[in-house]
């Protein structure tokens, strides 16, 4: 199915990491920055073990992957036109799509397939909009609906979670959807600060932020219900194997207005780089190690990496070993 | 000029009325406009000799248009020169900038009936937001006060496509609107207002006594309210370590805007809540329509772009 008919070009990975630390101390902040570019896709040479990975999910787990309201579907045609629009326009080497009136076609280069279908009729597309366009993108995505001052999670396609679940948290409401988040953020009055702000994002004016966690081995879909599959593999971690077992995994999360249903679509799209990759930018070595010796215990608990978190801290000192300062 | 703009051409300038005239904007050099929900408006830039107008209008077309963007105007005598401008300048095939849409008069989702109720210009909004109603489905009445026919704009227009929705009052032939139309409404009835102020005022105060929690009550205004003097006072900024003076009739935006400070702000008449900053010390009076009462006890903010000090001379403290 994959044709190499295009190529990604692409910088290595360690060159092209979101990294997602300022400082050597990571607190729960309000992190968000104007996105500029203003794009929500970012295509990187895993395009395609992704795309193929998300679909079997998608197939083999559809209940858990992709959820959604009857009263999203405007919305989900409105994030369809965005990102088609966003992918001829930016990557017109990848996509092409011709309109006439209402009929489109919509052509995948990279994947060599082709689809046609009458734009606002459900009947047209073989999948709802969202989940359809998802289905050609590597980011997760979950849409908003803002209903007097309020933003729910009305849809969503979400196949590769930091363990949480759109099935469970589909038609909640931000504050809601926070709440297992620990009281530094959610129960501190930052999360109402945090969806005062969302509420005036502007059409083109989107925002981003990195959101970051562990996962033991390059593990995309960390979903809760499959925890007993991924969750067990924590136990191996030592000192000696933490630089291949374990990864930073770093979510750039964007989200923009969409002006003609007024909700927000959110955008995660998850990087994932081993320890021992990582390690070799310098400057990055010091700052993780200071981060992980500073860390609330709180934030590595809920963050599900505490119980290893002393063999990370190891790991990294005997790397650093030799360098006078750690600091 | 705050954020991204969009360059466009006037296409095509209509009579609506007597004094209102509706003018069809194309965008230059993109292929298409984002289409926008009803109640969506655009802030215009308008250059003419050495100075810039900014106003923000409604967009009047349907909301799923997206080759162009259509707005219109009421000639304002007594205004600082937008309106005017617009009547009397601006020409088809002329070129100028606006913003992007941003909507702070969005329809109710959860409204179980919608009542539309506008004075003079401020149909404008409504007309958008009918359209939507319209396609889906929702059960809405529109009620428009004008001085005659003839100075009604729209008016064939309203006609003909809400016949059923529209009922329209002329003063002039002694039909006045009132409050009384809000009265015995369905449980989950919202109301939306735009028009002069003192009617939104009215008809604000007349919700609350017939019992509609403040969540159902909606409206849009286009001119700052009058709050009184603007008097002189002194603001300290926290983190630059500044300290300004914000004159006699000027907003504390302007002065920090003028100073080169990088402050956030969008309607710049108390409605959307964008100008927000964090209040360290002293005291506000607070002239914005965005933040609850509630929040104006509680929260430690100011609206920049109207709030003053509470006292002459007083002095306030901000995080910026
Ligand atoms: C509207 C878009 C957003 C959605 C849908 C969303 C959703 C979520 C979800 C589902 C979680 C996991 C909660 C759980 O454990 O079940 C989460 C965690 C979190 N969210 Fe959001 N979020 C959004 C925007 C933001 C923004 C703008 C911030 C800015 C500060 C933020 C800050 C956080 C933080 C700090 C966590 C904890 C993450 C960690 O420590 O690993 N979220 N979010
Ligand atoms: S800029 Fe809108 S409230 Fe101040």
């Amino acid at each position: 199915m994959v044709t190499q008919s295009a190529k990604i070009m692409s910088k290595p990975l360690l060159e092209r990491f979101p990294f997602p630390f300022t400082t050597d101390s990571y607190r729960y902040s309000n992190n968000s920055r104007k996105l500029d570019p203003p794009y929500v896709l970012d295509i990187t040479p895993e395009y395609f073990e992704e795309i193929k990975l998300k679909r079997e999910l998608l197939e083999s787990r559809k209940e858990q992957t992709f959820q959604s309201f009857p009263h999203s579907i405007e919305a989900q045609w409105e994030i369809l036109e965005m990102i088609m629009h966003e992918m001829v326009s930016i990557h017109p080497n990848y996509f092409s799509l011709k309109k006439e009136r209402n009929y489109w076609v919509f052509r995948n280069h990279l994947l060599g397939e082709e689809e046609t279908f009458t734009f606002g009729d459900l009947s047209s597309l073989p999948y709802e909009p969202l989940d359809f366009i998802g289905r050609h993108v590597q980011e997760d995505l979950v849409y908003l609906g803002q209903r007097d001052g309020k933003l729910y999670m009305d849809a969503g396609q979400l196949c590769f979670p930091a363990d949480w679940s759109i099935a469970f948290d589909l038609g909640m409401e931000f504050l809601e959807i926070h709440n297992p988040v620990p009281h530094a953020f959610s129960g501190s009055g930052l999360v109402e600060k945090v969806r005062d702000f969302i509420l005036r994002i502007e059409a083109e004016q989107p925002w981003t932020r990195y959101n970051w966690t562990l996962t033991i081995e390059p593990i995309l879909d960390t979903a809760p219900e499959t925890f007993g599959e991924w969750g067990p593999k924590k136990g191996n971690v030592t000192a000696d194997n933490a630089g291949q077992l374990v990864n930073l995994r770093v979510e750039d999360q964007r989200l923009f207005r969409l002006p003609r249903s007024n909700g927000i679509l959110f955008s995660i799209h998850t990087h994932l780089i081993t320890l021992e990759e990582l390690i070799k930018n310098k400057q990055w070595k010091y700052q993780f190690y200071n981060i992980m010796d500073d860390i609330p215990n709180d934030i590595a608990e809920y963050k599900g990496f505490i119980s290893y978190k002393d063999e990370i801290l190891e790991y990294l000192k005997q790397r650093i070993e030799g360098s006078s300062s750690i600091k | 000029m705050s954020g991204n703009t969009i360059d466009v051409v006037v296409e095509e300038i209509r009579c609506e009325s007597p004094q209102v005239k509706s003018f069809k904007l194309k965008p230059i050099d993109t292929s298409r406009l984002l289409r926008c929900g009803g109640g969506s408006h655009v802030k215009t830039y308008v250059q003419i000799d050495q100075n810039i107008y900014e106003n923000n209008y409604s967009l009047i077309n349907d909301p799923d248009q997206s080759d162009y963007y259509q707005i219109a105007i009421r000639r304002n005598d007594e205004s600082k020169g937008g309106s005017i401008c617009w009547h009397d300048r601006i020409k088809e095939g002329d070129q100028l900038k606006i913003s992007y849409p941003k909507n702070h008069f969005a329809l109710s989702f959860s409204a179980k009936h919608h009542i539309l109720i506008a004075a003079g210009i401020g149909i404008t909004p409504f007309i958008a937001m009918a359209a939507d109603l319209r396609k889906k489905g929702k059960s809405f009445e529109l009620h428009y006060a004008a001085r005659s026919k003839e100075l009604c704009a729209f008016y064939s227009f309203l006609n003909s496509v809400y016949p059923d929705e529209t009922k329209f009052y002329f003063s002039e032939e002694g039909n006045r609107m009132t409050t009384d139309l809000m009265k015995n409404q369905p449980i989950g009835t919202h109301v939306y207002f735009c028009g002069p102020e003192r009617m939104i005022n009215e008809y604000s105060e007349s919700a609350k006594s017939y019992g509609y929690p403040d969540t159902n009550i909606h409206f849009e205004l286009f001119v700052p309210p009058d709050f009184g003097p603007m008097e002189p006072f002194q603001v300290k900024l926290n983190r630059s370590n500044k300290v300004l003076e914000v004159p006699e009739g000027e907003t504390l935006l302007d002065t920090l805007l003028n100073h080169g400070i990088d402050a956030p702000y969008s309607c710049k008449i108390g409605g959307c809540g964008s100008c927000q900053v964090d209040v360290l010390d002293g005291e506000v009076d607070h002239r914005d329509f965005f933040l609850t009462d509630k929040e104006k006890q509680e929260k430690s903010v100011i609206c920049t772009c109207i709030s003053r000090a509470k006292t002459k001379n007083g002095s306030i403290v901000l995080d910026l």
